[in-house]
């Protein structure tokens, strides 16, 4: 029975790995491959089965004057605007969640949860309907096709996210520890960036990295709010396909888009693997 | 450093939770009190009496709904916890998860910019009083639970100018061998510094081992404040008969028969109460199972009791006996032979107590 379940086990895990890592390897070879090993017969091992080339990535960094696509600008467009909206969305969705989470609002029938359901609701709605509105809104104020422009929109799409797993995860630091900081001397703002904020890094870290990966995988909003001043990663990667398919520059650009993503994963795993998720009270 | 332990009192403080209702259900009803300066008091009751709500209102983390506190005489009803001057530790251990051992017990040193030789010192001396000095540089996160339960009493006993430490059942997540040895410890600091206590507990043997003063609360209402001994023998209310003493208090329901005798059953006991404007009213009797005795024979103030059963705790036997449908029980020496069938129990008169309307007469 056991060792039943041990292979089932590694067998699952295999399978997993194989289903996740291979569609990557296929990326990594084929962003390697020229049009002749793309389109004739099916290759596999670089070297062996074709000639590897650098073709795909070097039109990444061209600038389309000489027939490149030039992706480095959108990429630290991207950059910019994914830190910038984590960042401030982390700070005003942590303060909204404090308060969320200590005090008790009332304001007719609604009460702190109708609050915090508020937040998230503006995720609930498909983002086409909220398209129209944010476009009417930024041409209004002239931030349309700029950087700010997207930096406001995605606070409002990613503060959501910030104060709903702040909320949460405040609810769980027990209230004791702001009072204790209180009787220990601490002012309420002491207590709070003094003793109940080291206490939620975890915290922080786990809505830190769902902005971030919201933030950066959005082509919709970036699509319809920029023309040709400004342009995001997603948007640029999608312009790379024409009416024959680039597989390898396609490949090459998934590479270099997901690999911030991996970078942000590998660093959060190993903070999280510290046990520092465990509460502040046993 | 100039000592600044005050006396608290407490003055027409009630308190409720949900002010806005037409009709508030109160958590604590109007009461004053004063705490004397370097005593220990024992706050003692059923859960959900009121307890923390009154160490709340004394910290300042709770604003009473009426009334007011004075340390010293100076109002400090509308002054912040912080300003406040009071230690207080929770029932669960409340630590500074990403601080050192040094660094939790230095935090409220630090918060009121103490001097780093002071901090030092202090640190040194309450670690060494709660044995965590081998710990100093420990992450505290990584103590067991009763450490770090020492912890939360470091930072409060780490400040030597509290006017007070208030402590919320502090010790139920620490073993008893422990526990015994801190109640002490507390007692020690209590003598040395004349720091005062504020213990709460619902566990009356912490109470009176620890408190000179206990005050006993039930339902929001200050039931009796008093010694040990009082409360074990002259309980104010049948409700702290009931809590204090382990078994709970024997009470009767009885008819006043004469100025100093009721009846229980047809069964007359003659006790010390003064009874004349009770006459023929109905009262209860309370006795303690302590304070009831084997009598040889019938005589005057025995009743006769059907044996149910015999408990051997160790140190004492403790009789279940019936009289009609009333259950007595009743705590002999161990040694002495216990008759089979039907005894009779002596109930000496000064240690009967008399309740109308379920308070002492």
């Amino acid at each position: 029975m056991s060792k039943l379940y041990t292979f089932l086990k590694y067998f699952f895990i295999t399978f997993w790995t194989v289903f996740v890592v291979a569609p990557f390897l296929w990326a990594v070879s084929t962003s390697f491959k020229d049009f002749q090993s793309v389109n004739s017969k099916v290759t596999y091992i670089p070297w062996l089965d074709f000639e590897p080339t650098l073709e795909g990535w070097r039109v990444l960094i061209k600038s389309p004057a000489k027939g490149g696509v030039d992706i480095v600008e959108p990429y630290f467009n991207s950059i910019f605007v994914t830190c910038t909206a984590s960042l401030i969305s982390i700070v005003l969705g942590t303060l909204a969640a404090y308060a969320l989470s200590r005090f008790t609002f009332k304001a007719g029938f609604v009460r702190n949860n109708d609050i915090t359901f508020f937040f998230i609701s503006q995720r609930i709605m498909p983002p086409i309907v909220l398209s129209i509105p944010f476009f009417i809104f930024l041409s209004t104020i002239g931030l349309l096709d700029s950087l700010l422009g997207l930096v406001v929109v995605y606070i409002v799409l990613l503060m959501p996210i910030a104060v709903w797993i702040m909320v949460d995860f405040f609810n769980r630091v027990p209230k004791e520890l702001d009072e204790t900081a209180l009787i220990d001397g601490c002012n309420p703002y002491q207590a709070f960036y003094k003793v109940v904020l080291p206490n939620s890094i975890p915290g922080l870290i786990v809505a830190g990295m769902f902005c971030i990966i919201f933030g950066w995988i959005d082509f919709f909003f970036a699509f319809i709010l920029t023309f040709t001043e400004v342009q995001l990663l997603p948007v640029k990667v999608v312009a790379l396909n024409s009416s024959i398919t680039p597989w390898w520059s396609l490949s090459a650009s998934a590479l270099v888009s997901v690999a911030p993503l991996i970078i942000v994963a590998f660093i959060v795993e190993r903070y999280l693997s510290k046990g520092n998720l465990s509460g502040a009270l046993k | 450093m100039e000592e600044q332990m005050a006396k608290i009192d407490l003055s027409n403080i009630s308190h409720t939770y949900n002010p806005l209702d037409p009709k508030p259900t109160y958590a604590l009803n109007p009461f004053s009190m004063t705490w004397e300066n370097g005593k220990r008091y024992a706050i003692l009751g059923p859960s959900g009496c009121g307890k923390t709500t009154m160490l709340n209102i004394v910290s300042g983390l709770v604003r009473p709904s009426k009334g007011e506190i004075l340390f010293d005489e100076t109002p400090v009803t509308d002054l912040k916890t912080e300003d406040r001057n009071i230690a207080q530790v929770f029932q669960f251990p409340v630590i500074y998860n990403t601080m050192t051992v040094y660094d939790n017990l230095a935090f409220p040193l630090r918060c009121r910019e103490f001097t780093k030789e002071k901090i030092e010192e202090r640190v040194k001396a309450v670690s060494d009083t709660l044995n965590l000095s081998s710990f100093l540089n420990s992450p505290a996160r990584k103590l067991t639970a009763d450490q770090k339960q020492l912890i939360s009493l470091g930072r409060g006993l780490v400040r030597e100018d509290v006017a007070a430490v208030l402590m919320d059942e502090p010790l139920t997540v620490i073993d008893p061998d422990l526990k015994f040895r801190l109640r002490r410890n507390l007692k020690e600091i209590n003598e040395q510094y004349k720091t005062t206590l504020v213990y709460v507990t619902h566990d009356q043997n912490e109470a009176m081992t620890f408190a000179e003063n206990i005050i006993v609360m039930d339902q929001g209402e200050i039931v009796q404040v008093g010694l040990p001994k009082d409360l074990f023998e002259k309980p104010k209310t049948t409700f702290v008969g009931y809590f204090i003493g382990s078994p709970a208090m024997n009470i009767f329901q009885s008819t006043v028969s004469s100025d100093h005798e009721v009846k229980i059953n047809d069964t007359t006991i003659k006790t010390n109460s003064n009874l004349g404007n009770l006459k023929d009213k109905n009262v209860k009797l309370g006795i303690r199972s302590e304070f009831i005795e084997l009598a040889e024979r019938e005589k005057s103030n025995t009743v006769k009791i059907k044996l149910t059963r015999v408990e051997d705790f160790g140190n004492f036997k403790l009789l279940t006996g019936k009289m009609g449908d009333l259950v007595i029980k009743s705590k002999v020496e161990r040694e002495k032979p216990i008759p089979d069938g039907e005894l009779n129990l002596y109930f000496p008169p000064e240690k009967c107590c008399v309740y109308s309307d379920e308070k002492l007469v």
